[in-house]
């Protein structure tokens, strides 16, 4: 299908537009999922660091413990929280199950809420 | 009641601006559409598209503060100032107001929206019953206003590949129309990574068609069919 | 068979969610009601064939769910055509060393503790 050819501008300004929360948790299942696509070589770095040697798997821990691994695992833990409830999300309304505007907007909420709060509690714990 | 519209005079500016407009409001205006009216009275070089002004032409979408709507069906009562009003999201502006449709319309002829059956004739007409009747609710009510495409972030990116919320729900309009022949040949056109799969269930079509109709949920449906067909 | 099809990595993405939504509820059960891991006892199960075969499947899906995820992104924002092409072939390549990695990883474990 052609392109229509123009010079015409095209109103995309994202600071006037208002995003619906679904859009918001849609936005938020992209970014999550990039983030841990990038962390999958972390990821089985320490994987193999975990099943070699007590020594190193201790050294594990301290590379998590330390503030730049808390702070990674604060953005893993929203990223994971958020990406897995998103796509249960998904997962459901594909079946037909919440697929109406209220539950998809109760559950879009209920996504962003649910990995907020469990990414403040890895920041207060972890 | 202030107002604060998107304006481009294609022969006259470089560059789209917002201009802000100051409009005491009579008793008669209930609409948006009413005030921009009388806007123009004010101004007559706004342009904007309008005719039936009962939400059944689809032709005065526009982005009304930040979300897609009809103007003749979106009340003036409690809406947030300035009402900052601007045309369809994503899609080339023609004036003011007016976008070029082409593309869309383009979308919607692709997915051949008319029923398509060689049988002979019947005497009269092709008999539906009353349940598969049934099966076009929701989806036969489109106005193809555009309000849905224009605001779904896929559509936004691949214009002129994804088919759009308004096309695909005019595509699942006839795949479950009982009286069509075609559905098998419907659904293999739609099996494309563009054309079809660019929609991830993002509903912000949903959020704002003002018929009140879902493509969000229409386009699960084809993608249900599509796998029913291959298994 | 279509370079990008639609249907394809659609399926692909919803199987391999349900296989690693499967994962981490036999992981979660397992925090909850089963005995707590000590790492000599996470070394030497991890090294039997059956768990590091298990292991790679959940790496594997995992993959391949971050292929049909990262292609969507491009499919979307990046729209030259050569440039699309250079960061797909780059993503693949890039996804397939990680399997690669993953699969020398477990097996390296397996015969360092036969
Ligand atoms: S589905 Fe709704 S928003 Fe979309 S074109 Fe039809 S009437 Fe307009
Ligand atoms: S549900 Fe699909 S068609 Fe509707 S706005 Fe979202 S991506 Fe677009
Ligand atoms: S003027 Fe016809 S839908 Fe608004």
């Amino acid at each position: 299908m052609m392109r229509t050819p123009t010079s015409r501008p095209v109103f995309l300004n994202f600071a006037r537009i208002r995003f619906p929360v679904g859009a918001v948790a849609s936005i938020g299942h992209r970014i999550s999922g990039v983030v841990l696509a990038c962390s999958l070589p972390f990821v089985f770095f320490a994987l193999d660091r975990s099943m070699g040697s007590e020594g190193e798997f201790a050294y594990l821990i301290d590379v998590l413990r330390s503030p730049f691994g808390r702070m990674a695992l604060v953005l893993l833990a929203w990223a994971c929280t958020h990406h897995l409830f998103a796509g249960i999300r998904h997962l459901l309304m594909d079946v037909g199950v919440g697929a109406s505007l209220t539950m998809a907007r109760r559950t879009a909420y209920a996504t962003l809420g649910t990995a907020a709060a469990i990414a403040a509690a890895a920041a207060v714990f972890a | 009641m202030r107002f604060r519209i998107y304006r481009y005079d294609p022969d006259a500016d470089s560059r789209p601006r917002m201009q802000d407009y100051e409009l005491p409001l009579e008793s008669t205006d209930r609409m948006v559409l009413d005030a921009l009216v009388r806007l123009k009275e004010q101004d007559d070089s706004i342009s904007f598209r309008r005719s039936c002004r009962e939400g059944v032409c689809g032709s005065d979408a526009m982005n009304i503060n930040g979300r897609n709507g009809l103007a003749c069906v979106t009340p003036l009562k409690g809406i947030a100032e300035p009402v900052t009003l601007a045309p369809l999201p994503g899609f080339p502006v023609v004036r003011d107001l007016v976008v070029d449709m082409t593309q869309f319309f383009a979308h919607y002829h692709a997915v051949r929206p008319y029923l398509v059956n060689n049988e002979p004739l019947p005497e009269r007409e092709r008999l539906q019953s009353p349940e598969d009747r049934d099966k076009l609710n929701e989806l036969y009510e489109c106005i193809l206003c555009a309000c849905c495409s224009a605001f779904c972030p896929s559509y936004w990116w691949n214009p002129d590949k994804f088919i759009g919320p308004a096309g695909l729900l005019q595509a699942q309009r006839f795949i479950v129309d009982s009286r069509d022949r075609i559905t098998a040949e419907r659904l293999e056109f739609l099996d494309d990574v563009y054309k079809l799969y660019r929609c991830r269930t993002i509903m912000n079509c949903t959020e704002v068609c003002p018929k009140g109709l879902s493509p969000a949920r229409a386009i699960e449906e084809i993608k249900v069919a599509l796998v029913r067909k291959s298994v | 068979m279509r370079l990008f099809s639609g249907q394809r990595e659609f399926l692909l993405q919803r199987l391999t969610a349900l296989v690693m939504l499967a994962y981490l509820a036999a992981g979660a059960l397992w925090l909850a009601f089963g005995p707590s891991v000590t790492f000599a006892q996470w070394q030497s199960w991890s090294a039997k064939p059956l768990a590091a075969s298990a292991l790679l499947a959940l790496a594997l899906a995992l993959l391949a769910h971050a292929w049909v995820g990262i292609r969507d992104v491009v499919l979307d924002y990046v729209h030259p055509l050569r440039l699309r092409l250079a960061v797909l072939s780059g993503v693949a390549a890039g996804l397939a060393m990680l399997a690669i990695w993953v699969a020398m990883i477990l097996i390296r474990h397996m015969v360092a503790l036969a």
